[in-house]
């Protein structure tokens, strides 16, 4: 064989290759889902109901049409938020699962401007500065902990977390209750509200605020200075040290850049959900989004844009969800199994990755202790 | 889909046109619960169950949809009336007063219910219950077996501070003091027994260790029986009770649980469950779905108490019908139905019959009119009846 | 070397051990890094495996080792085709690999490792028993390191030891070593080759990767040369020479003239600055009781007191672990010394950030070009900034970076210093070992720094890079420049530097001018034999 025949053929796969190991991810992501969506379709098969009648009925209710995509959306909206919260983290180096209890305190802080009135641009935005600020603060103690006293963030974030859930119970039952309505916080006013985007549905121009936030964080992550930093010492803090970057600046970054995204989705609810724009008690509206967001971070790679795609995503899946109980008959309970099956096998790939790169940075945690 | 409801349409027309000369029906109708879901072999249990009843009995297809958070509620109303395939949908849950508000305006053709909640909208039928007038039977009932037992108070666990439930501690109330009275009045005293009241709101509709604290801390103090106002917690109240009872080895007698919605007198196999404040959530369903097969549907208030059946304190019919109700939910099991029967029976044959004749005095009287039983929907309407009904030691 | 020729005498025993058939690798990014090897490895015998950076060695030997599939072609042995899904099942059917860069836990201490590298389905890990095995090879070897301390502790060198009596313990056929000697002493380095000899004795064959020619030529038996992937050598040890070796390497048309050649052996002239540089008062770096402790608790430096002035070289010989890594992280700000002075220009450097100390005009190519200098994720565009990317030319308003002047300088530094990369976005773990280590100090020595602290900075490169790091070293000193040199490589140290150390736990044994030492003595202060201690300057 000439070498130039050979030349070329190596030529061509190359570019092939190089092809596919951009599609890499996305590929996996869709292989992950199609699997995910078969072993649905088995479930659904042995207990009975139609699969093809209900991904049908999920596929429409999802992406339909403009009132189911404009659902999608609106469910995706709070989300992007929370997943942005564990992806930063992700990218700083941490595993923070507190957005949960951030959203909560977000939600509340963003409740209270019902108790004053502002013109009505102005009011939205205090109550979104409320919320980005309550959300950062609660994330400043497991931040704290963490860089002062080594506290891992798993642990600290789990426990701020039910410290927010119970506060959040005490705070919605008990100071911004509703005098009249014993069952509910006080509404934010109408001058307060995001605008509904589209009439009927409930996607209102909370989506911007995500976006907007996604955006923000993408140019922060990889455009700017420090978001370099937080990345560097991120992936490894030895050489981030040597690059003269404080992983405890980068740490406490992370987390507060964090703390503001699942603040903002608190808002988002409260202030951009129709029709009550108040918290249950009970926690209802916010209850799991953070956690939600977990998932969508890993299905979305832990980058902003993944990100936004893996909410409209998810969002479908809840959106066409619900229309599944309706045109496939198929129970809430059969419907969440087969969402959960699906979210788990999309987000497999990433969780992997991310558990065994978290195992060799804790390890050198345990090292370390072992030391002393 | 369509060609499918037209044929529905036909047969509709065809069926149901000479029976009731009514509107030409679609053949649907929907329930929509709450977070708080199925299998709570109570309030959603129950819209589901009369729901279910009236679409067999009258030819109809059900759906069902339930929530998985709150987020939920208007887009599921929504996704429904997009259909335009329903004749009705019923909303279960004050929960879902928010969203049937915003659905009902947006949809204007189409007819909908809700249980327990008052939507202003001439397609709603808001469907209420008079809960104070059983609350005042059960609080009768409480009164008089601590004055009689010699304990010192009637207990309530409630759940979140809504207007519903002043609904049943302003008849609960009520009906303490008159089943003091009547006590006093029968046993001849120069006094009224010496007999207060234990309620308190656990802020929670869900957290049954809340029930169970609370209801623990009201038999510390004395509660010849505590009455369950707080759906799923009652699950924690009867199961204090039981420990209770089996720490002192008592099998039967005071103190005794108070069921509230269904009929609760079979759980726990009926050994300390003595009577229930039923509210028939199913009565409810059921009527207005059959309002609209009959073509008598209308948007407004329908308020359900004693007189039309919304409403009762639970009696031995009720306990078999609701003991099959129990056995499809899985609480029972059938070989254990004539085991909680007698239990219940026993329980309640302790007690003296002229008690259980008040009782019946009580509700007769506000059948009839004679006996008008306060009510409270606002906060200062629920002070101003617990100034007039103390009940403090 | 036909590969299709007989290879089974006949009722002999087979005449390979195994064989690589039309080898290619394709890298998914497009890298051909092998292309089209055929290569028989013999038992009893040593191969030499040469090329410059990014030949392709690691990757055709990760191949031979079951660490990488390959694209194209297959490995036989005489029981046929041999295929492995791990590297474990290469280690059963008896292929062991010393990587360049390790693959040691870095929690466990090298008992630990060499346990787990043990492990049996179901079975424990049997702690002694591998301290056992360990110690006997140590002796065997001449290769010592701490047994009970977590690896990550331990200096690169160290690790690399460990490396090797980590496999040394599985008493494989056929022994992989990629760039062992890199690290080692002269005197560690005899002892292992006595050891491969005996094991080449002992029937085992023994691959053997490096970028010292003299080494080569001291002891395989046979040389395989890849350039660019391609095999294009592949010739008996006793018939060639360092310079057959060289043009092999680069490649005829490459080569300029004699001088290039010379450039590319390994013989390196003694290189005296032009002018005495000015040693008077304190140094560009005054270093005065320095005393730092170790990972371990343990002292590493001992109260050290030296000078770098401008103009000259300072090198620092010793056996890896003896403290210079401490001493190193104490002066670049990452690691807090327990005491003692140090300024750089008149200004106190111990205590303050890296970044402060970076400020002050200080370039350092650190020894672990995995744990500090880069980050095999990140791009070269992005490692190229790490540490300078705060400066102005980097960053923009609102403290963008400005990516297109990144790149730019990225693509200056690929060519005046031979980085082998698809470009600037590619990530550096596609670069090879000698690739990262050039865009490390390219990235360093391109600062114009004041002073330069360099750890084996020619560590894992090839000879031309190596020499041209050298020269660059050697003209920045010129231009009045202080150079404080750590290598493990003596003859480095002995070529470069105008006044050297060596150093032996936490002290400096002797200090003057690399003139001034002959071997002999060289050895023993290396060694720790001598005592008599001369320090500051
Ligand atoms: N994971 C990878 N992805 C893409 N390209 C790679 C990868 N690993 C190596 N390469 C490329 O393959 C080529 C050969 O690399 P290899 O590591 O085999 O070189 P080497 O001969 O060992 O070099 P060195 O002496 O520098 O260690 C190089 O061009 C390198 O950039
Ligand atoms: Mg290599």
């Amino acid at each position: 064989m000439s070498a130039d025949a050979m030349e070329s053929r190596l030529q061509a796969s190359t570019v092939a290759r190089r092809a596919l190991a951009g599609l890499n991810p996305v590929l996996e992501s869709l292989l992950a889902g199609v699997l995910g969506l078969l072993v649905g379709a088995l479930l659904m098969k042995i207990w009975g109901y139609d699969p093809w009648k209900a991904y049908h009925a999920l596929f429409v209710g999802a992406y339909g049409d403009s009132y189911g995509l404009a659902s999608s959306l609106a469910r995706g909206t709070p989300l992007i938020l929370t997943a942005l919260t564990f992806s930063i983290c992700v990218r700083a180096g941490m595993f923070n699962i507190g957005a949960e209890g951030q959203v909560y305190l977000g939600a509340m802080a963003a409740v209270t401007v019902g108790y004053f009135s502002l013109p009505p641009g102005l009011h939205l935005i205090v109550g979104l500065l409320f919320a980005i600020i309550a959300g950062a603060i609660w994330s400043l103690g497991p931040a704290i902990l963490k860089i002062t006293r080594g506290v891992h963030e798993v642990i600290s974030t789990i426990m701020f977390n039910w410290i927010s859930h119970f506060l959040c119970y005490y705070l919605v039952a008990n100071v911004l209750v509703d005098p009249i309505r014993g069952e509910k916080t006080i509404s934010v006013p109408r001058s307060a509200r995001f605008p509904i985007l589209m009439r009927g549905t409930d996607l209102s121009y909370s989506l911007f605020a995500a976006v907007a936030f996604a955006l923000v964080i993408y140019f922060i992550l990889w455009h700017t200075v420090t978001g370099y930093e937080v990345r560097a010492a991120g992936l490894s803090p030895t050489a981030a040290r040597y690059g003269g970057i404080s992983s405890k600046r980068t740490m406490l970054l992370g987390f507060i850049l964090g703390g503001m995204g699942a603040g903002l989705a608190g808002a988002c609810i409260v202030m951009g959900l129709p029709p009550t724009y108040a918290e249950f008690s009970g926690l209802p509206q916010i209850s799991n989004l953070g956690f939600d967001g977990m998932a969508v971070a890993m299905v979305g790679r832990t980058h902003p844009i993944g990100i936004l795609v893996a909410a409209v995503f998810f969002g479908g899946l809840t959106a066409g969800g619900r229309t599944m109980q309706i045109t496939a008959g198929v129970p809430l309970e059969m419907v969440r199994v087969v969402e959960g099956v699906i979210v788990t096998a999309m987000a497999i790939p990433e969780l992997v990755r991310l558990f065994r790169f978290v195992w060799r940075r804790s390890s050198s945690l345990f090292a370390f202790r072992r030391a002393r | 889909m369509r060609k499918w409801g037209v044929w529905i349409l036909v047969a509709a027309m065809l069926l149901a046109v000479p029976a009731f000369a009514g509107p030409a029906l679609k053949g649907k109708v929907a329930v929509v619960l709450d977070v708080g879901g199925r299998g709570d072999l109570s309030f959603n249990d129950m819209g589901f169950k009369g729901t279910d009843q009236a679409a067999k009995d009258f030819g109809l297809q059900m759906t069902e949809v339930q929530s998985a958070t709150a987020a939920d509620y208007l887009p599921n109303i929504r996704n429904l009336a997009r259909t335009k395939q329903y004749d009705l949908i019923i909303c279960v849950g004050f929960l879902l007063g928010d969203a049937l508000a915003q659905a009902a305006q947006e949809f204007p053709d189409q007819k909908f219910a809700i249980i327990d909640s008052v939507v202003d909208a001439p397609n709603v039928m808001s469907i209420v219950f008079r809960e104070n007038e059983m609350s005042a039977l059960v609080g009768a009932l409480g009164g008089m077996l601590a004055a009689y037992h010699g304990y010192p108070y009637v207990g309530v666990v409630l759940g979140i501070e809504i207007p519903v439930l002043y609904h049943f501690e302003a008849g609960y109330r009520f009906g303490i003091a008159w089943g003091l009275e009547k006590y006093k009045a029968h046993e001849g005293l120069e006094a009224l027994p010496n007999v207060g009241l234990l309620y308190v709101y656990t802020g929670t509709f869900d957290d049954i260790a809340k029930g169970k604290a609370a209801t623990e801390a009201q038999l510390a103090q004395g509660a010849v029986a505590v009455y369950n106002v707080a759906g799923p917690l009652g699950i924690g109240d009867l199961e204090a009770i039981t420990e209770w009872h089996n720490a002192r080895g008592t099998k039967h007698g005071p103190p005794y649980y108070f069921g509230v919605d269904a009929n609760q007198d079979y759980l726990g196999k009926g050994v300390h469950a003595l009577a229930s404040g039923m509210k028939r959530v199913d009565v409810g369903c059921y009527d207005a779905v059959k309002a609209v097969v009959e073509g008598t549907f209308q948007g407004g208030v329908v308020s359900l108490g004693l007189a039309e059946g919304g409403v009762s304190i639970s009696g031995l019919q009720d306990l078999i019908d609701f003991i099959e109700f129990g056995i499809a939910g899985g609480a029972l099991k059938r070989s254990e139905v004539y085991e909680t029967v007698a239990n219940w029976a026993t329980n309640r044959a302790a007690i003296p019959y002229w008690i259980w004749e008040a009782v019946d005095e009580l509700e007769k009287g506000i059948l009839n009119g004679t006996i008008q039983v306060p009510t409270a929907n606002t906060r200062d309407e629920m002070l101003a009846i617990r100034a007039q009904y103390p009940l403090t030691r | 070397m036909n590969p299709t020729a007989q290879t089974t005498e006949p009722g002999g025993e087979p005449k390979y051990f195994i064989r690589a058939e039309g080898i290619t690798k394709v890298y998914s990014d497009g890298t051909v890094a092998v292309k089209d090897v055929d290569l028989e490895i013999h038992p009893r015998e040593i191969l030499g495996l040469l090329g410059e950076n990014g030949a392709g060695k690691t990757t055709l030997t990760k191949i031979l080792s079951g660490l990488l599939p390959p694209t194209k072609g297959r490995v036989v042995s005489p029981r046929g085709p041999v295929r492995f899904g791990s590297p474990r099942e290469a280690l059963e059917f008896g292929i062991g690999m010393v990587h360049q860069h390790f693959a040691l836990v870095g929690t466990f201490t090298a008992a630990e490792n060499v346990a787990l590298s043990h492990r049996r389905p179901f079975g424990r890990l049997r702690l002694s028993e591998a301290k056992g095995r360990l110690e006997e090879l140590m002796d065997a070897s001449g290769l010592h390191v701490p047994l009970d301390v977590p690896v990550e502790r331990l200096a690169v060198g160290e690790q690399q030891r460990v490396e090797i009596l980590k496999v040394l313990s599985r008493d494989v056929d056929l022994l992989i070593l990629d760039e062992p000697t890199s690290v080692l002493t002269p005197l560690e380095v005899d002892e292992l080759f006595a050891l491969l000899r005996r094991l080449k004795e002992g029937g085992k064959s023994i691959i053997l990767i490096t970028h010292k020619l003299k080494e080569v030529l001291a002891i395989t038996d046979r040389i395989a040369v890849l350039r660019r992937g391609e095999l294009v050598g592949d010739v008996e040890a006793a018939q060639t020479s360092p310079e057959k070796l060289a043009r092999l390497m680069v490649g005829e048309a490459l080569i300029a003239g004699k001088e290039a050649i010379e450039l590319r052996t390994e013989e390196l002239p003694r290189h005296e600055a032009r002018r005495e540089p000015r040693r008077e008062g304190p140094g560009v770096l005054h270093v005065e009781g320095l005393t730092v402790r170790g990972d371990a608790k343990k002292i590493a430096v001992k109260d050290l007191s030296f000078d770098v002035y401008a103009g000259e070289i300072f090198g620092i010989a010793g056996v890896e672990g003896n403290g210079q890594t401490e001493l190193v992280e104490a002066l670049t700000g990452l690691r807090v010394p327990v005491k003692g002075t140090a300024t750089i220009r008149g200004v106190e450097i111990l205590g303050k950030d890296p970044r402060e100390i970076y400020r002050l005009g200080v370039a350092h190519i650190p020894e672990d070009r995995w744990k500090r200098g880069l980050i095999l994720q990140f791009t070269l565009a992005e490692n190229a900034i790490l540490g300078v990317q705060r400066w102005k030319e980097f960053r923009g308003p609102l403290s963008f970076l400005r990516w297109r002047k990144i790149r730019e300088h990225v693509r200056a530094l690929m060519k005046r210093f031979g980085i082998q990369a698809t470009g600037p976005g590619a990530p550096a773990k596609s670069l090879s070992g000698g690739n990262q280590q050039k865009l490390i100090v390219g990235r360093e020595l391109s600062k114009d720094p004041a002073i330069i602290i360099a750890a084996q900075p020619t560590r894992g490169l090839d000879i031309s890079a190596a020499q041209y790091i050298r020269a660059l070293l050697l003209e920045m000193r010129d231009a009045g420049r202080a150079i404080l040199l750590v290598s493990a490589d003596l003859d480095e140290v002995l070529a470069l530097s105008d006044r050297m150390a060596i150093m032996y736990e936490g002290r400096f044994m002797t200090v003057g001018s690399p003139a001034g030492l002959d071997r002999q003595a060289i050895g023993m202060y290396m060694g720790g034999v001598v005592s008599a201690s001369k320090e500051g300057a």
